[in-house]
This record gives C-alpha cells, sequence and structure tokens, in this order.
C-alpha cells in the first residue's frame, strides 16, 4: 500500500505523500481520541481518586463531602472481615465452577452439534436466545422456577418422587446458582466455540480421517490444539463475569441465607447501601480493583505471549 | 443414528438453557384461579388477562414508564458511546495515537467489576443532580457500552483498504472528511451491529439501575423486580410473569436481528477462509 505509481512524473502528488506520512498524524490522532478519554477521566479516572482518598478517611452520609483523612483504618477493617473473605471465596469459586462448567459444555454443543447447525444456521437462534435476556431478570424467573407453590420444578419433584429440595436454603443455593449461571451463559461459551470450530479449514480434518484417524482423535490432537487460544480467552471472559456476579444473584437470593450467597461485588453493594459504611465500602472497592489489576495484568501478559 | 443423537441433544440444550423463559412465558398465560392450583407446564385455560392487568392498572407500577426509561437510557448509553468510540477507533486504526495505552486500558475495561466505582458515581451524581435521571443513568450505560463499541470499531476500520483513505487524501480531503465521508458509510453494518449489541447490554443492565434510580428514571430489569414485592397475598405471579416478557422482548427481538448478523459475519468469514 505504500508503493506510490511511478514517481517521476507526477510531482504534485509526490509531494503530498512526502508530508503526509500517516494518513493520520499523531496530532489529529490524539484529537479524535480527546472525546473518549476525556470522558472516562470524568467518570472513571475522578471516581477512582475519590476511592483512594475516601478509603483512608473517616465518613459517613452525614459528611459525605469533608471526609477526615485516617489512615488505614477502613482497609484493616475490610481484612479482619470475615464476611469480606467468605465472599471473596463465594466469588472465586463461582467464577471457576461456572466458566468451567460452561466451557465444557458448550464445547461439547459446539462440536457435537456442528454438522447440524452448519446446514441449518437458523438453529442457532434459540441456543443464543438465553443471552439476550437480562441476568436480573433470569433471577427473577428463577424466582419463579423454583418457588415451592408456585414454581414446576417442585410441583414436578414432588409430584414424582414425593420430596424437593429447598433450592434457595443456605445448603443448596450456591449449587442451585452455580446452575443457573452456568445455563444462562453457556450459550456465550458455545458461540465462541462453535466460530473458531468452523473456521478450521475441512480438508485439516478430512487428510486426517483419510489417514485412519478417528473422529475423536480429530478432535483431540487437530480441533482442540487449533482451538486453544479461544478456549483461553474463553474461560477468562466467563471466570471474571463470575467472578464480579451480581444481577441474577442479587435477584434470586440477595446475600442468601446467612451470607450464603454474597459475592464481592454484593458484599460492597450491602456495606455501602445497607451498613452505610461508607469507608469500608470504598476500601473493599479498592481492593477488588488492585485484584482485578493483578488478574488482568497477568492475563495479557499471557495473552501477549501467545500472540492472541 | 447419531443425527438422531444430535437432534436430541439440541432440543434439550435448547430447552434447558431456555427453562426460565419457558415457564415465564406459561405462567403469564395462565390465570388467576388456575395459577393457584396448577404450577405446572401445561395450560387449561389460556388467557391474556395477566398482560390486560399489566398494559391497563398502571396507577401502582406503571410498566410505560420503565420501558420508556429503559428505552431512552439505553439509547443514549448506545449513541454517545459510538459517538465518542469512532473518532478514537480510526485514530487507532489510521494513526500512531492511543495504540499503546487507550485501546488496551479500554478493552481491560470490560473485565473490570464496575461495581468498583459505582460508590464514587454515586455520591458524584448526587453532586451533580443526575440521581434518579434518566441522563445519568444513560451516561453511566456509556461507560458500559465503550469497550466492546471501541474494539468492534477498531477492528473494522483496520479491515478497511488504506488505499481508499489515500486515495480521498490525494483529492484533498482532510482527515475528518475521510472519516466522516469514506469510512463511516463503509462500515456501517459494524455500526449497527455495535449499536444493536450495545442497545441489549444497556436495557439489560441491572447495577446501575439499581443504585442511581429510585423512581423517576427507574428501567424495566429494576421495575420488574417491584412486582415481585408481596402486595399483601404474596406475589402475584401470573402478572409478575407477564412483565417479565414484556420486559425481556425487546432485546430478545433485537438479538434475532443480530444472530443473522453474526451468521453472516461467519459465513463471510468462511467465505475469505
Amino acid at each position: 500500500m505504500n508503493h506510490l505509481p511511478d514517481a517521476g512524473p507526477r510531482p504534485g502528488v509526490r509531494r503530498v505523500w512526502r508530508i503526509d506520512m500517516a494518513l493520520v498524524t499523531r496530532a489529529e490522532g490524539r484529537m479524535y481520541l480527546t472525546p473518549l478519554v476525556g470522558f472516562l477521566l470524568l467518570f472513571l479516572g475522578f471516581p477512582a481518586i475519590v476511592n483512594l482518598i475516601y478509603s483512608v478517611s473517616t465518613v459517613t452520609f452525614e459528611t459525605l463531602r469533608s471526609p477526615v483523612l485516617s489512615g488505614f483504618g477502613n482497609y484493616v477493617a475490610v481484612l479482619n472481615d470475615r464476611e469480606f473473605w467468605s465472599s471473596a471465596w463465594f466469588s472465586l469459586r463461582f467464577g471457576i465452577l461456572t466458566a468451567s462448567a460452561e466451557c465444557l459444555i458448550g464445547l461439547f454443543l459446539a462440536i457435537f452439534l456442528a454438522p447440524l447447525l452448519s446446514k441449518r444456521p437458523v438453529l442457532m437462534a434459540p441456543l443464543m436466545l438465553p443471552l439476550m435476556v437480562a441476568p436480573a431478570m433470569v433471577g427473577l424467573m428463577y424466582r419463579l422456577v423454583l418457588h415451592e407453590f408456585a414454581g414446576p420444578i417442585p410441583h414436578y419433584l414432588f409430584e414424582w418422587f414425593g420430596d424437593s429440595p429447598a433450592f434457595l436454603d443456605i445448603n443448596n443455593a450456591f449449587r442451585t446458582l452455580v446452575v443457573v449461571e452456568t445455563l444462562q451463559w453457556t450459550p456465550f461459551a458455545f458461540l465462541l466455540f462453535y466460530m473458531a470450530y468452523s473456521a478450521i479449514p475441512l480438508d485439516v480434518r478430512e487428510a486426517s480421517s483419510l489417514d485412519g484417524a478417528s473422529p475423536f482423535e480429530i478432535v483431540r490432537w487437530i480441533d482442540l490444539p487449533l482451538m486453544k487460544p479461544t478456549l483461553v480467552i474463553a474461560f477468562f471472559i466467563r471466570f471474571i463475569d463470575g467472578f464480579r456476579v451480581f444481577d441474577n444473584v442479587y435477584a434470586l437470593t440477595g446475600s442468601g441465607a446467612g451470607g450464603s450467597t454474597t459475592s464481592l461485588s454484593i458484599y460492597v453493594y450491602q456495606a455501602f447501601f445497607k451498613e452505610g459504611a461508607i469507608g469500608k465500602a470504598v476500601a473493599a472497592s479498592v481492593v477488588l480493583f488492585v485484584a482485578s489489576f493483578i488478574v488482568l495484568h497477568g492475563l495479557n501478559r499471557l495473552a501477549g505471549r501467545g500472540k492472541l | 443414528m447419531v443425527r438422531v443423537l444430535r437432534w436430541i441433544v439440541f432440543a434439550i440444550a435448547v430447552l434447558a438453557m431456555n427453562f426460565p423463559i419457558v415457564v415465564t412465558l406459561i405462567t403469564s398465560l395462565k390465570s388467576q384461579r388456575e395459577l393457584s392450583t396448577n404450577p405446572g407446564l401445561w395450560i387449561s385455560q389460556p388467557t391474556l388477562d395477566n398482560y390486560l392487568e399489566v398494559l391497563t392498572q398502571t396507577s401502582r407500577f406503571n410498566i410505560y414508564a420503565y420501558l420508556l426509561n429503559s428505552t431512552v437510557a439505553a439509547l443514549i448509553g448506545t449513541g454517545l458511546a459510538i459517538v465518542l468510540a469512532f473518532p478514537a477507533a480510526y485514530a487507532i486504526a489510521r494513526s500512531e495515537a492511543g495504540k499503546r495505552l487507550v485501546l488496551p486500558i479500554v478493552i481491560n475495561l470490560r473485565a473490570v467489576p464496575l461495581i468498583i466505582f459505582a460508590i464514587p458515581l454515586y455520591m458524584m451524581y448526587q453532586w451533580l443532580g443526575l440521581l434518579d435521571t434518566r441522563i445519568g443513568l444513560g451516561l453511566i450505560l456509556t461507560i458500559v457500552n465503550v469497550p466492546l463499541a471501541l474494539v468492534i470499531l477498531v477492528n473494522a476500520i483496520s479491515d478497511v483498504p488504506a488505499e481508499l483513505d489515500e486515495a480521498a487524501k490525494v483529492d484533498g480531503a482532510s482527515s475528518l472528511q475521510v472519516m466522516m465521508m469514506i469510512v463511516r458509510p463503509v462500515i456501517r453494518p459494524a455500526l449497527v451491529t455495535t449499536f444493536i449489541f450495545g442497545f441489549i447490554t444497556a436495557w439489560n443492565e441491572f447495577l446501575f439501575g439499581l443504585m442511581l434510580t429510585t423512581s423517576r428514571a427507574v428501567p424495566m430489569t429494576v421495575g420488574a423486580s417491584f412486582f415481585f414485592a408481596a402486595s399483601g397475598g404474596g406475589v402475584k405471579w401470573g402478572t409478575a410473569s407477564a412483565v417479565m416478557m414484556l420486559g425481556a422482548l425487546p432485546p430478545a427481538l433485537l438479538g434475532l436481528v443480530m444472530y443473522r448478523q453474526i451468521s453472516g459475519s461467519m459465513t463471510a468469514g468462511a467465505v475469505k477462509g
């Protein structure tokens, strides 16, 4: 693209080209970036600074605009709070379990259903529908689905087996939420995997099939290695979304019986809105920010090495 | 044989993943009386009464207000995100600016738990008088939408041959003219995809709707939960289900449009490969 037609006979063109080496100069580029950067600084940069200041201050709803610096007491309070650690543990387990389940089921569906879907792409639509519904709305829907009198699942369990577990009590809520999250977001992993799988040239598979490879061997030694970048990306996206989960958990169980379903996001929300413990909520936010920064930094380095 | 098995797996997957939607749809079509005796998956006397009630008796909870709030806030959140991201994407794709800092930071924003910013934003909104306003909610939804918008648009502009820009430049067009009159029409499909995707995301957002609105600007996702607040005799499952179906309808319909675009770009990729 940088080859000019014969330079000699058209000096005018050549002169223009020499002045503007880049299509858009760096100064112009900065100008085009300014609105976005300004917006982000106002809506994320400013809050980040407020977070940092308030996290080392004593502040209540009454003294919201005049925080008094008071050192790291808020951080100590957060890090000594058993609730904080149990919610961190909840988020971590939730993220890993749901991401794993979603990727495994999604991978199976993508490969197993590929022959069906490649002939009839319209079948993708019902598989993708769960992604279009608000997670909060899905959480509310499960209140109905699992309700002991109005819900069909307890109804049929009672009818068939004479008993139905309390899906949302302290022992079962975590498992129930994992299933709820997995069922809604498996389509996301499935979609990524199906696209990656479809992008593998058919002749690669045909060639190995001619060489006597079984379908299982083709998946194991051809497809999976080629899909590896997508597998990694899908897992991390789903892990992060599971880790910071709020909407469906809040809508379905809130913080749960005995705080059994308090994710980190719900912890921060409750510290602020329910307890009014602003300093603690803000300090927890900063801790969460640092944690996600570390995870993201590691992820980016991993991605950089793998040229993703 | 395997073909039959594939169909069975497909059917199970669709039913399991869409189960809450199916149950809600069925429940929304049952009469108040039938609901108390029949929680199963069949309807003996389908009725639209629940929808009628939701759409006509709006004195306590006004579903039109929630739908309007969601629409306005989502339009602001999507439109503004594109207005901000498009020039930035052009700069990133065509110049040296923004590649090393802005792009990675914005991409990673997608993965940051947004609750981190929620509390200072709440205070900031209180100072600015933006609490419980559609504009305020729309501005936050912009933040939610910007990362994906930027990625889609940078990819789309990078796919446009630079020769097109060069030709226009040689003819004396400024970079602003190139951006608006050459690049923008060429990447129109990507802009549409971004818009639809952003609108769905914004419509479905819950956390900021919950925190930043209380009455006047409540979006549909938050408003739907009001119908679960027991009104004396417990939850009225029929009306609550009708509300959820109506609230889930706009993004679901748009999603069907988007599905075509996704499969369209999929086949385009297949042709290219």
